[in-house]
């Protein structure tokens, strides 16, 4: 990336004519949680770029490279950001590692600061629907092995729970008893949809993936209240121990 | 031929590549300055770590690699009293390894070469161990045989040129490394089983025993697992045996077969020196043969220090700057490789 001071290009979702300079701050958010990644480049305007690809095993592909285009669509420079978001998870591991590395790396490397963002709290917060009546917002992530990541929001998106891993029966009972009237919203659901519909609750909700843009709406709000985090100190949230079956062939040299 | 020599002679300013390994269990990052300077090399192994389950367990090295990934790196750059902008190209090891081990490494160096704007490499592990000789001194001759050993792998390489060399044999079944690894098991020593094998054994008779040696005096080709199980048998047989005895024999018969191949090879092409790389190169036995054999035959032998046989990223940035001389940066959509081989 060139460090030399450009003119900015129009910003896409801006409904007023473009000002000549950005809001500040500037934002690069990164996600990889799930079988998904994708980046994004925004203000408190709104997002400037913004790449997604759904490839499975190719997030370390796809991610830097994905990240220079949109800085150069954006027209702007690693020195014009201010602070970078990232998804801690929970999610896919390996998918997560390569956000979270390339997050860190580059607030090392830039002597920035960072936004540690959830996943569930991502797709809780992406829910775009004003009208619903629901109770509260509980998000459903898939975490393979026939289990899921669960969290519980109010509908205002205030967190209820902490974030947790459980098998999808024994989550759909426990909503099914305390509260019927959830917005269920996650891949979770659509994974064991059977599940949660058996349980009586609602599953008609879209599936919504936890994205680069709404990271960057939340971090924008994160780093205007001073709530950012040393890159040094952010570390994955896992919910599982490691498996800990050493490799048969040990490979180590 | 001299690496430093062959540096472009308008260039008067040195270029300083910075290496990332992580493609096991070692957290490792170095800078090394036109190829073969060592400017710093920081290695945070995590042994211990894997001890507990006794052997390397996968997502618990991805889980350690990110955690000591930025330490590692800013390490690095304060030993070398460098800082980021000073940095000419970012190495790093793309494969042979542990794919979610090697992504972190890969991610981070991809990241800091975009943010940086320097050049990007994607280094194969194997080949860095090749190199490692070169960072204690620059002005080896090739060509060289080199006997690259470690718990994955065990060749028998003939360097001939800069990035240019001939693989004339590898194991058939296990690795050198992993011989160790199973042995120090079955006569109830630790992991990892190496280190374990090689002390014990100063306190045993290398003759109480004669293991096979299979294959020693044909082809170029290793193969270990029916000296593992002649071990595994003798044990069970003789319940009362001298451990030390039985570690000293069975490194005999390792070291006898590394070393008498390696022997036959430089004689039968003509090379006048041996190298000894890889993890297993740290081992007393094996480096005190090596040097006695080439003593004997008029070989040079090539014997780094044990920091530079075990993983370290030193090696992977002085590849790095070979790679980059030769065929240019690497791209930023470059992935992890685990099942990468040394091409010739
Ligand atoms: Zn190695």
């Amino acid at each position: 990336m060139s460090t030399q001071p450009k003119q900015p290009k129009q910003p896409t979702q801006l409904m007023q004519p473009t000002p000549p300079t950005y809001s500040s701050p500037i934002i690069l958010g990164i996600e990889s949680a799930t079988s998904r990644v994708g980046c994004a480049i925004g203000t408190p305007l709104g997002i400037l770029a913004a790449r997604e690809s759904n490839k499975p095993r190719q997030h370390a592909e796809s991610l830097v490279p994905q990240i220079a285009e949109i800085l150069d669509e954006a027209a702007l420079s690693f020195t014009d950001i201010d602070a970078l978001a990232v998804d801690v998870g929970p999610g896919l591991y390996t998918g997560l590692r390569v956000g979270i590395t390339t997050a860190i790396t580059m607030a090392y490397a830039l002597d920035k600061s960072l936004v540690a963002l959830t996943s569930l709290e991502l797709v809780a917060h992406a829910i775009r629907s004003p009208e619903h009546s629901y109770e509260q917002i509980d998000v459903v992530i898939d975490a393979r092995r026939g289990e899921v990541f669960h969290a519980a929001f109010t509908s205002a998106l205030k967190p209820i729970s902490e974030a947790t891993v459980a098998k999808p029966e024994d989550l759909a009972k426990k909503l099914a008893q305390e509260v019927p009237n959830t917005c269920l919203v996650g891949d979770g659901v659509e994974a064991y949809q059977a599940i949660f519909a058996q349980a009586g609750l609602s599953t008609n909700n879209a599936t919504i993936y936890p994205s680069a843009e709404t990271s960057v709406e939340l971090a924008v709000a994160a780093v205007l209240a001073n709530k950012t985090t040393e890159p040094a100190k952010v570390r994955p949230l896992y919910l599982r121990g490691p498996d800990a079956q050493p490799i048969v062939v040990p490979t180590r040299s | 031929m001299t690496v430093t020599a062959s540096a472009p002679t308008d260039a008067p300013k040195a270029t300083q590549v910075l290496g990332i390994e992580t493609s096991c269990d070692e957290t490792a990052a170095a800078v090394v300055e036109s190829g073969s300077v060592l400017r710093s090399s920081v290695v945070s192994s995590q042994v211990e770590l894997h001890a507990l389950y006794g052997g390397v367990v996968p997502e618990v090295a991805s889980r350690a690699h990110l955690d000591l990934i930025i330490p590692v790196v800013s390490a690095a750059l304060a030993e070398a009293g460098q800082q980021l902008t000073d940095i000419d190209a970012i190495a790093a090891t793309h494969g042979p390894g542990l794919v979610g081990a090697l992504l972190v490494g890969v991610s981070a160096a991809k990241s800091l070469a975009l943010v940086c704007d320097v050049p990007f490499v994607a280094v194969n592990h194997l080949e860095a161990h090749l190199y490692a000789a070169f960072l204690e001194d620059a002005d080896l001759q090739l060509p060289m045989l080199v006997l690259l050993v470690s718990g994955g792998h065990t060749m028998l390489v003939l360097m001939q040129g800069q990035l240019r060399y001939r693989v004339l044999g590898a194991t058939l079944d296990d690795a050198a490394g992993e011989a160790f690894d199973k042995v120090a098991r079955v006569i109830g020593l630790g992991y990892p089983g190496g280190p374990a094998i090689d002390r014990l054994s100063t306190q045993g008779d290398p003759c109480a025993v004669a293991f096979p040696r299979a294959l020693a005096k044909q082809g170029w080709d290793f193969s270990f697992s029916g000296l593992k199980t002649a071990v595994a048998n003798h044990v069970r047989k003789n319940p009362n045996v001298a451990r030390a005895d039985v570690a000293a024999s069975f490194q005999e018969a390792v070291v006898e077969v590394l070393v008498e191949k390696a022997r036959r090879a430089a004689r039968e092409f003509g090379v006048g020196a041996i190298c000894l790389a890889g993890g297993v190169a740290a081992n007393s036995r094996l480096r005190a043969r090596t040097a006695e054999v080439c003593a004997a035959d008029g070989l040079r032998a090539v014997i780094p220090s044990r920091a530079m046989c075990t993983d370290n990223a030193a090696m992977v940035a002085a590849v790095g700057w070979h790679r980059l001389q030769a065929c240019g940066s690497a791209s930023l959509s470059t992935g992890a490789s685990p099942s990468l081989s040394l091409l010739n």
